[in-house]
């Protein structure tokens, strides 16, 4: 169970997330919608323990982690893909992955990981020794999703995986979470503001202004009710 | 002949030991894009420490151990009390202002108990007068043993951060510190690992510029964090074979104008030559301009 209770996230004076309570359904994807700026990255740098938590709880298996330091959630099956193509540049794909299974909640074996990656995206096995601030943007992400879910993790949240990628690329990066958590029964929670595509995906959906929850209900039903075309409207 | 190749190999050796004490200067640098300005009273308390203690009838490598060691607490406090705190507010400089009052308040405490007169320091390995013969020249076995010990720190150092696991997390949290918390590297010893490592490099070099020297007083390592500074800018910030030739280079110019102009004159010159290549090259020799891709 991956639970945010009343958070308030606060950079200074600015409060990026006012009280937002939010459940993620166990083993399913989630989603998290609404336009730049209404708080979605840091509701999940918060539950990751990189945005500083002024009021309420985050909890992973009922325990409460708000104040366990970013470091050590990783240990408990927490991986996150961040936004804006965070990678280590200067390292290369390889070095990536396997300092990303290194200290990450191993359950596999390295070898089998690694091959694992490269059976189901074969442009990195080729471009496994290349600088990875040299991929393209396409394999950069790649690489992001590949690195956060090589340690099989219980939770993993997922910061607008298809920012800036060609339609094709991002069909791909998508296929690839949802069948890989589905098979590991993963819990995800996938903010994006491309609405339509992430309630497309998800059982059940938030959607965030302003730092708090203004609407939540079943993916369906708030694809039915004509938000996506409030949201597009509204917001692009 | 036999002056410029004496001149030589005392700068390449002395220059060795600059380049060490900017490596360890990058360390602080890579991890926080911090640097302890005060590591200029780290060299001499360490060497004071030593010096002291084989005075007092210790065993040399005790002493050097034991010296050592306190230096290792001495980073954990600098690095816990005078840096973190500081980096709590984003873009602070407080901590050059904090890490060199650490520094200036040793240097008074050196002077309280040790006295302002220098110390001699003791002979580790060889003597000032040891040498050998290379053919028909003199060489200094001291220089020699002090460029090899140097020159060997710089390759283990390499070796364990290319090779090994923890050396790539210390580069993993160079490049993006959020990145490598996520994945669950512990940033928070890894930069108090830095600052260790970083005295601890940073002893080693002033006990290898004591030997050379022969003794040590409360204001020994001011110049010497000069020269590290100015190897590490030389060879372009975050660099290691940047800072082993810019350590060199500022070695060799600083023996060549001490032994051929004046010895007034070495610090000047060393400067305005650092000026000279920051305007023709701001990056360094081996520094690399960042590159953004977007």
């Amino acid at each position: 169970m991956l639970e945010v209770k009343d958070l308030v996230v606060s950079y200074g004076a600015v409060e990026a997330v006012r009280g937002v309570t939010l459940t993620a359904v166990p083993g399913a994807i989630t989603a998290i919608v609404g336009a730049n700026g209404a708080g979605k990255s840091s509701l999940l740098r918060a539950i990751t323990g990189l945005a500083p938590v002024r009021a309420g709880q985050v909890l992973l298996d009922g325990q409460d982690v708000t104040r366990v330091p970013a470091s050590k959630r990783a240990g408990l099956g927490l991986a996150h893909a961040m936004e804006g193509r965070r990678i280590f540049r200067h390292l290369s794909v390889e070095e990536n992955l396997r300092l990303a299974w290194q200290f990450g909640r191993r359950r596999n074996q390295w070898g089998e990981a690694l091959d694992r990656v490269f059976l189901t995206f074969p442009i990195l096995k080729e471009k496994r020794r290349s600088q990875a601030g040299l991929l393209s943007g396409g394999q950069q992400q790649m690489l992001i999703v590949s690195a956060a879910t090589i340690c099989e993790p219980s939770y993993l949240l997922l910061d607008e995986p298809s920012l800036g990628l060609a339609p094709i690329v991002v069909r791909e990066i998508y296929h690839f979470f949802t069948d890989r958590c589905r098979e590991n029964g993963t819990t995800v929670l996938l903010a994006e503001q491309m609405a339509a595509m992430a309630l497309n995906v998800s059982a059940h959906g938030y959607v965030l202004r302003q730092g708090q929850v203004v609407r939540e209900g079943p993916s369906a039903e708030l694809v039915n009710s004509g938000l996506i075309a409030a949201l597009s409207s509204a917001y692009l | 002949m036999e002056d410029f190749l004496t001149l030589l190999l005392a700068g390449v050796s002395v220059g060795a030991v600059y380049g060490l004490i900017a490596i360890g200067l990058n360390l602080t640098f890579w991890t926080t894009k911090t640097m302890n300005f005060g590591q200029g009273s780290v060299m001499m308390l360490c060497a004071m420490l030593t010096a002291t203690m084989v005075a007092g009838g210790w065993p040399q490598a005790l002493s050097i151990l034991v010296a050592l060691a306190v230096i290792a607490v001495l980073m954990v406090f600098t690095e816990t009390w005078t840096v973190r705190p500081a980096l709590k507010i984003e873009g602070s400089m407080g901590w050059a202002v904090s890490t060199l009052g650490v520094g200036i308040v040793l240097q008074g405490l050196a002077s309280l108990w040790f006295g302002s007169q220098a110390l001699a320091f003791p002979d580790i390995i060889f003597t000032a007068i040891d040498n050998v013969v290379v053919f028909g020249v003199h060489v200094s076995l001291q220089y020699l043993a002090v460029l090899v010990l140097a020159l060997a720190l710089v390759v283990v150092f390499e070796a364990l951060v290319r090779g090994t696991v923890w050396g790539q997390a210390m580069r993993a949290v160079s490049m993006d510190q959020d990145l490598a918390a996520v994945i669950g590297i512990p940033v928070r010893w890894i930069v108090l690992g830095s600052y260790i490592a970083s005295g601890l490099l940073a002893g080693i070099s002033g006990i290898l510029v004591a030997q050379i020297g022969g003794t040590v007083d409360p204001a020994f390592g001011f110049e010497l964090v000069i020269f590290g500074f100015v190897a590490a800018v030389l060879g372009g910030m975050g660099s290691t074979t940047g800072a082993l030739a810019g350590g060199i280079a500022a070695g060799v110019l600083q023996q060549m104008v001490g032994g051929y102009i004046s010895s007034a004159a070495q610090h000047g010159i060393a400067f305005a030559l650092l000026i000279l290549i920051l305007v023709v090259r701001p990056q360094g020799f081996f520094g690399q301009r960042e590159f953004v891709k977007v």
